[in-house]
């Protein structure tokens, strides 16, 4: 077995040229799906983070019958007690934070100009428990209680060209249908940039008494947003909560960030099937390398092979040969492959890359993502995948070449002019 | 004692659709330390004769015969063993493993025999490298030795694992005279020596010359089969 490797081992230096290109269609091919893996995890880790810390939180407590009419930000599923609700729920250790929360649809105006967005009223003093918008704050400052003043997300900041210390006007609509709205004229306090750009191109955060007044809803609220410690407790405190409000006379529903994201879910979804076919066609270029190489070797090995026979070797032991040399190329180019694959999503991974290059504008029109930055997450268990994958696609694609070898009749094999 | 015994073969190819008779009731035996030739024509079924022995092929008809065993009937994969076992093979072009030495190639044969003693092995590789005049060029590659000496190695291949029967097809066609005779000699000598039976054909005078006994064929058939007495 040990002078079987060592003849494959030696075979695989034999023709330089063919093992190196053979050798960098598996580690490029393997390392850019690792990268790509990298990448996909990334966004789909950070995607989700941007969109608990400026939309969903981890679960909202929203009255019965909101959930299924959110897109149309209805104002009549209101929770009338959040404060009793809040009461109920004060000594949960999960819980890091709950906040009461109206949305409503709104289009902000300057001058001549308006543009539509989403109205997002918050509890200044509790919002930093349960959202990251005052990390976002990149000019002027965050919310004051009762004040009358407004945050505005960087992209619609820009396109209607205000500043902090701006006047606007906040259309708040009660029913954009009827086209019955009120109107607030607010200073801009500050402008926010998360990291998740439909955030900053379409919503503005007022305090929550403003909006209450102005919407008449006196205490009532359209939603209450929890954060709670610890990710992977959800469907615990999920169901604790639902408990605690099971008492209640009114009834409630608790969503989960992922049911609220479920549309971003199921892009996801999409992509992963659409981006399946990447390692797809990575591990069909890898093969064909590894198919033609051996193919070659044995082409070009005939008369070899057939004094191998001569000599009493097994078709076993034959199959070997070429076998160890498939695999030997696989692991080398795996192994690169794990070095490429690890340096680009270590980069990804620490830097990023930011769309912005193309001008924030297109950057913001083309990015369907909640991610200003595209992060990759990188894992043992992406590059231990991939140098695996590597390796058994190359042992598989040698068996081929391996039988044609074992198939060729010694005599002919040792007539052979190669 | 019968080294082997062919008895009445015939092969025929089949090509395409036409049926080729190489042998036709070929019929002969082998002696123990026998230095034989089988002398012929292109074409005559020398190589074919030469496979046959070396369980690399089987007759159409007939039954050969390796130390009293029957092996006409044995399957493939024990063809294989046998081969492993008993029989050395030298080739015209010489077909030693390119990415081998020296003693890399000659020690092979012992350890697809099985012999796992390295020590042992390398020592008996050693020897038999030495006694073909190749104790300077152990850890040469093919490509860094010329032809002459890529056949001694090859020859040393062959008897290293003291085989019943080395067989040698056209051994010297590929070398100019003067290296052609000095492994006919060098043959000659090992099979003195070990008593090693050596059966090679050529259609070469001159290695001819070196057989002790020569078995010519024409058209499949034994012409003439000659004893050849030397000092």
């Amino acid at each position: 077995m040990k002078m079987l490797f060592k003849l494959a081992f030696r075979n695989v230096f034999r023709y330089r040229r063919r093992t190196i290109i053979t050798f960098s269609a598996i580690s490029y091919g393997l390392g850019l799906m690792a990268v790509g893996i990298s990448l996909y995890n990334g966004v789909d880790t950070h995607a989700m983070d941007n969109i608990i810390n400026s939309q969903t939180a981890h679960l909202k407590i929203l009255a019965a019958g909101y959930f299924e009419k959110k897109d149309e930000v209805p104002l009549e599923f209101t929770i009338d007690e959040p404060q009793e609700i809040k009461s109920l729920l004060k000594n949960n250790r999960d819980i890091q934070g709950i906040e009461s929360r109206v949305l409503f649809q709104a289009s902000i105006i300057s001058g001549m100009d308006e543009l539509p967005c989403m109205g997002v009223a918050i509890e200044p003093e509790i919002d930093p428990l349960v959202f990251k918008i005052k990390d976002s704050i990149i000019d002027g400052r965050f919310l004051e209680p009762s004040e009358s003043k407004i945050i505005l997300g960087s992209g619609l900041a820009r396109d209607l060209g205000l500043k902090v210390g701006d006047d606007c006007t906040l259309r708040i609509f009660f029913s954009i249908e009827d086209f019955i709205w009120n109107a607030l004229d607010l200073e801009i306090a500050g402008i926010a940039k998360t990291e998740n750009p439909m955030v900053n191109r379409g919503t503005v955060f007022i305090p929550l008494s403003l909006a209450q007044e102005a919407l008449s809803l006196e205490n009532s609220v359209t939603e209450l947003a929890v954060r709670i410690e610890d990710r992977r407790r959800l469907l615990e405190v999920r169901e604790s909560i639902e408990g605690r409000l099971a008492s209640l006379s009114k009834d409630y529903e608790v969503v989960s960030f992922e049911e609220y994201a479920s549309d971003f879910k199921e892009l996801m979804r999409m992509r992963s099937r659409m981006q399946a076919l990447i390692p797809l066609m990575m591990i069909l270029i890898a093969t064909l390398g590894i198919v033609n190489t051996m193919l070659m070797a044995v082409m070009e090995r005939t008369r070899e092979i057939g004094m191998l026979a001569a000599m009493g070797m097994r078709k076993m032991e034959v199959m070997l040969v070429f076998i160890f040399e498939g695999a030997l190329i696989g692991i080398f180019g795996s192994f690169a492959a794990c070095v490429i694959g690890g340096l680009g999503g270590w980069w990804l991974e620490a830097k990023g890359f930011s769309l912005a290059f193309l001008g924030e504008e297109i950057a913001e029109m083309v990015s369907f993502l909640p991610m200003e930055v595209y992060k990759g997450d990188l894992t043992a268990g992406t590059l231990i995948f991939t140098f695996i994958l590597g390796t058994v696609i190359s042992i598989l694609a040698s068996l081929y070449p391996a039988y044609k070898a074992v198939k060729l009749d010694p005599i002919q094999a040792l007539r052979h002019v190669g | 004692m019968s080294i082997a015994k062919l008895e009445n073969i015939h092969k025929v190819y089949h090509i395409g659709k036409i049926d080729f008779p190489a042998l036709r009731g070929i019929s002969f035996s082998i002696e123990e330390g026998e230095f034989l030739s089988i002398a012929g024509p292109s074409g005559s079924g020398k190589t074919t004769i030469l496979n046959l022995l070396g369980c690399l092929d089987k007759p159409s008809q007939g039954k050969i015969f390796l130390e009293e065993k029957d092996i006409t009937a044995l399957p493939t994969s024990k063809l294989a063993d046998v081969r492993r076992k008993n029989i050395g093979f030298v080739f015209q072009t010489f077909n030693l493993i390119p990415v081998l030495t020296a003693m890399e190639n000659v020690e092979f044969p012992l350890i697809l025999e099985g012999q796992h003693d390295p020590k042992e092995r390398r020592q008996v590789t050693e020897d038999i490298l030495t006694e073909v005049g190749l104790k300077d060029f152990l850890h040469r590659r093919p490509n860094e030795m010329s032809g002459g000496q890529q056949q001694r190695v090859a020859v040393a291949r062959a008897l290293v694992k003291k085989p019943k029967l080395v067989l040698a097809d056209e051994p010297t066609a590929n070398l100019d005279s003067v290296t052609g005779e000095e492994i006919l000699q060098l043959m000659l000598e090992l099979n003195q020596k070990t008593s090693t039976t050596f059966v090679f054909s050529t259609h070469d005078k001159m290695v001819m010359d070196f057989a002790r006994r020569i078995i010519r064929l024409r058209d499949g058939k034994i012409e003439s089969d000659q004893k050849v007495n030397k000092k």
